[in-house]
């Protein structure tokens, strides 16, 4: 029904693509900046702590209220409607972060690749109409 | 500008509240006493002809050298669609510093009082917050009273030459 | 190609070839003196005078003072500028004593180190009632250049402070004579 060749790569290419993930070589200037990253910050905030004084008061452990005793707590409850907004929002990138392999691979992928994008999306779509019908992105 | 009617409106309406009449300048000055003054400043509000709706400022006075009528309040009252500006004065001996408070005719001489209480040492009878407002809580005197001298005598780091004696 | 850069208060060390080595105060003492962070408690005039020091004309942040910071947690230097009222004396202590360590004060201007023309009532003679300071700057207010001068001195004292001055005997004896634990 289809008329579409599988794309077979050829010998030529087939080497370029073997040598290209062989050599992890090339990853090493990246694993060395990590290293000097993290090893810098670490370094810091430890010798930071031995060269540093240290004094202990308990007026110094009080919140800093701009010189005035301080009343209260500074804790209070927030609205749930933050923290569903946000942990949906995850959920969806996490589909769209799926989509961007299929779009650099959308050509090689072909017809039936699409489809299965579709029933994938379809899958997403229905739990966002479900959440739709709860109303749990309404803001009031 | 407050003319003459004016004048004579607020002494009939008034009546046996006013002790004397004055004319510092621009504003004729209204003495009352004491035991009448709230009552003379709720009328000069409340009143919708005078309607004097607006309390600019009132200020404590210490005059050590009237004996009897040692201390004094001001009030300067406003009335804005007019324009009339008046003073009222009241004054009280030093043993009796009780005077009712105007915070229920006025909410801004809430804090004004305060300030009054904290420098002169008035007794706002009435006053939902009489508390030291400018000074620091721990003072115990009340500084705009003339009854200090001028210099702190017990200081010893100013030199003498460099002020003059 | 040689670049010939001279720095002026390098301390002493030994140079080579791409490092430079030296003691372990220094380098901390160098660190410190050129990134002073100061808390600008500006309550007057010499808060305005603070203000122009910071612009362009008479720039302090090219002596490190970058970021000022109105929060004691991430400061160094507390410049107290402006007249301090005996009511507003004790929340100038907490704010002092909320600093973190190394911590230095500059009085700036007459009236915070020694009242200035107000001799009253209601004026704080002077906040080294209070509070330790390091370096008084007399003048009312005092001139941009003199409030460098200032923190010059106060990049001096850092530069040449021990390590362990702040857990020092002499130092706890200091804070004690003012109160503070």
């Amino acid at each position: 029904m289809f008329n579409f060749k599988l794309p077979i790569p050829s010998k030529s290419t087939t080497m370029i693509l073997l040598q290209s993930l062989n050599s992890s070589r090339d990853f090493l200037p990246i694993l060395l900046m990590f290293i000097v990253a993290a090893g810098f910050v670490s370094f810091v905030m430890i010798v930071t702590q031995w060269l540093g004084p240290k004094h202990k008061s308990k007026v110094k452990a009080d919140s800093f209220e701009c010189g005035i005793e301080q009343i209260g707590n500074a804790r209070s409850p927030f609205s749930i409607k933050y923290f569903l907004v946000a942990i949906l929002f995850v959920l969806f990138d996490v589909e769209v972060i799926f989509m961007y392999p299929w779009a650099v691979n959308f050509r090689s992928l072909g017809a039936i690749g699409m489809f299965e994008m579709f029933t994938f999306i379809a899958f997403l779509l229905i739990g966002f109409f479900y959440i739709l019908k709860k109303g749990a992105l309404k803001w009031d | 500008m407050i003319t003459t009617e004016i004048k004579e409106s607020i002494q009939s309406k008034l009546g046996n509240f006013v002790i004397a009449v004055e004319q510092h300048y621009d504003f004729p000055v209204y003495i009352v006493k004491k035991a009448h003054l709230h009552e003379a400043l709720k009328t000069l509000k409340e009143d919708p002809e005078l309607n004097f709706h607006f309390l600019t400022t009132m200020c404590g006075i210490h005059s050590p050298e009237n004996e009897g009528a040692e201390f004094g309040l001001m009030y300067q009252l406003h009335n804005m669609p007019n324009n009339w500006r008046i003073r009222v004065r009241a004054f009280m001996s030093k043993n009796d510093l009780d005077v009712p408070t105007v915070s229920d005719i006025w909410p801004s001489a809430n804090w004004q009082e305060r300030q009054e209480y904290d420098f002169y040492g008035f007794n706002f009878t009435g006053h939902p917050d009489l508390r030291r407002i400018l000074n620091m809580e721990e003072m115990n005197y009340f500084p705009m009273r003339r009854e200090y001298p001028l210099e702190d005598a017990w200081r010893d780091d100013k030199e003498d030459k460099y002020f003059g004696r | 190609m040689a670049v010939n850069i001279d720095p002026k208060n390098t301390p002493p060390g030994y140079e080579g070839q791409g490092f430079f080595a030296t003691t372990l105060d220094k380098a901390v003492g160098l660190g410190r003196a050129n990134s002073l962070w100061p808390l600008p408690f500006a309550t007057s005039c010499c808060g305005i005078e603070f203000m122009a020091t910071m612009g362009s004309n008479y720039d302090l942040a090219r002596f490190g003072s970058e970021r000022i910071s109105f929060s004691p947690r991430q400061a160094d230097l507390l410049i107290v500028a402006g007249t301090i009222s005996k009511k507003l004396a004790p929340i100038l202590r907490q704010v002092y004593e909320q600093m973190a360590e190394p911590k230095w004060v500059i009085s700036m201007g007459a009236c915070a180190s020694s009242g200035g023309i107000f001799d009253t009532y209601s004026v704080l003679q002077g906040i080294d009632r209070v509070i330790p300071v390091d370096v008084y700057v007399p003048g009312c207010p005092p001139r941009p250049e003199q409030l460098i001068d200032a923190l010059m001195q106060v990049q001096e004292m850092a530069r040449n402070e021990r390590r362990d001055y702040r857990q020092s005997e002499r130092y706890q004896k200091r804070l004690e004579k003012y109160g503070i634990e």
